[in-house]
């Protein structure tokens, strides 16, 4: 059977097309969104204006293509409520990634550094800096990334530990997550919301079935859901189509493959 | 007098003990000493990636002076450790800085290049690998298959049963293995870390 022994070259290269051609074309496909797209959304909707958000970067640059689109999306929501953003990493790779996109998105929505966010950098050995943030953030991060003295810009002068901190979000391609879960969850009752790649899902049912995770986005289909809720089309629709043709694409060659097992069995 | 090894075991028992008797109180003086001990974590880390960075400085360094089989490589990464590091402590890492731009520009295209080539090798060895051979296969692939399908949109709006069976599919089946997983790894944990603390495990300190 010629199927059976299919080049993978010819493989590489029908991935290639049904990936990249529909990053050509803009066409819209209908999003619904999902139950835990829904409690992200409603737990940052409900915090009232003025609060403070604690935005952890804890990825790595490989999956920023995934992750970026989520983060825009959430970062996006955070200002829109008129949240105060306090942004870090736990990755060394995500303090660069984590600035860029804040002053970004902050700069479109003419959020000024300091009174709308801060970007405090990245502190190795997540455990014990999750744990140190509980009992004084300016411990763990005396200065920012910029090397200022935060306390004394004047959005943040008041902040402490988590007791100010209405919801953490860790927006992670790695098990971050649990670490946050487990430190500041368990032991200072912090809320936890978690952005995700695709591959991590089906590790964080779990917790946000037993309410340690208020929710989570994940994916470039969150993504997409999440900017379907803001009523804007980013990263998350453009990449649709290529995920959908992309997903299909798998689907055929494996039916395919079976088909041509079954035969040859025959 | 006392070995290199008990001294690290008596430290080993010492903080673990504390660690674990600090959760329970809320004294003033065992907070203070818990936060300097998280403090102390930091700073032994903070070197411990120092002594990293120059353990991998040195191997590739003498692989170029040895002119190794590809030292090319090597040198490519003594150059791009020495390149970035100048790059931060002249400039600084904000936006518009050589060392923003070095990142923006070589390390996150690299990176993701490298890990989107995966969407290549999972295709290819979907095509030659997801066979149905037996029953248990057979429940694998279906199950893939369903997942695939109901996490994108045109699975969504094909039929409701879709996303319906595939959210079953993650809330039950998935879900309890899952929480079986996390359940023996919170055990495992709590066991090996008493190993620890009670010297019974001495590998992490050179037993």
């Amino acid at each position: 059977m010629r199927l059976l022994s299919l080049d993978r070259r010819i493989i590489y290269i029908l991935v290639l097309l049904a990936v990249g051609v529909p990053l050509l074309f803009r066409v819209p496909l209908p999003v619904k969104v999902g139950v835990e797209t829904r409690k992200v959304h409603s737990a940052i909707d409900n915090i009232p204006h003025g609060s403070y958000v604690m935005l952890s970067f804890d990825i790595e640059a490989s999956s920023l293509p995934e992750v970026k689109p989520l983060a825009e999306a959430t970062v996006r929501h955070c200002f829109q409520r008129d949240l105060r953003i306090i942004g870090l990493a736990l990755f060394s790779e995500g303090a660069a990634i984590g600035y860029n996109l804040l002053v970004q998105v902050a700069d479109e929505m003419g959020k000024v550094y300091g009174s709308d966010y801060i970007y405090l950098g990245f502190r190795p050995q997540y455990v014990s800096a999750i744990l140190g943030m509980g009992e004084s953030i300016e411990d763990v991060f005396p200065l920012d990334y910029l090397n200022n003295d935060w306390r004394e810009y004047p959005g943040y002068a008041s902040l402490g530990n988590y007791d100010d901190v209405a919801l953490v979000i860790s927006i992670a391609d790695g098990s971050l997550p649990t670490y946050w879960v487990e430190y500041a969850g368990s032991r200072y009752n912090q809320k936890i919301a978690a952005c995700l790649t695709a591959a991590m899902t089906t590790s964080y049912y779990p917790y946000t079935v037993s309410g340690q995770l208020v929710g989570m986005v994940s994916g470039l289909k969150g993504a997409a859901e999440y900017e379907t809720m803001l009523g804007y089309s980013g990263g998350g629709h453009r990449g649709m189509l290529s995920q959908s043709s992309g997903h299909a694409l798998i689907i055929l060659l494996v039916i395919v493959a079976n088909v041509a097992e079954l035969r040859k069995r025959k | 007098m006392m070995t290199t090894r008990k001294i690290s075991f008596v430290i080993c028992f010492a903080a673990g003990i504390f660690g674990l008797v600090q959760y329970f109180s809320p004294h003033p003086a065992i907070s203070s000493v818990y936060r300097s001990l998280l403090d102390w974590v930091q700073i032994i880390f903070a070197f411990a990636l120092l002594v990293g960075a120059l353990s991998v400085l040195r191997m590739h360094a003498g692989k170029v002076m040895k002119r190794d089989r590809h030292w090319v490589y090597s040198a490519v990464a003594v150059a791009s450790l020495i390149a970035m590091t100048a790059a931060g402590f002249a400039g600084g890492a904000d936006r518009g800085s050589l060392f923003a731009w070095l990142f923006d520009n070589v390390q996150v295209p690299m990176q993701s290049t490298v890990f989107a080539l995966l969407a290549f090798f999972v295709a290819s060895a979907a095509y030659r690998g997801f066979r149905m051979r037996n029953l248990e296969a057979g429940i694998l692939l279906v199950t893939a298959l369903l997942i695939m399908l109901a996490r994108i949109p045109i699975g969504e709006l094909a039929t409701d049963w879709l996303p319906r069976s595939a959210d079953w599919v993650l809330n039950v089946p998935s879900m309890s293995a899952k929480r079986a997983l996390l359940i023996g790894i919170g055990l495992g944990s709590v066991t090996t870390a008493l190993r620890v603390i009670l010297g019974i495990e001495r590998s992490a300190i050179g037993g």
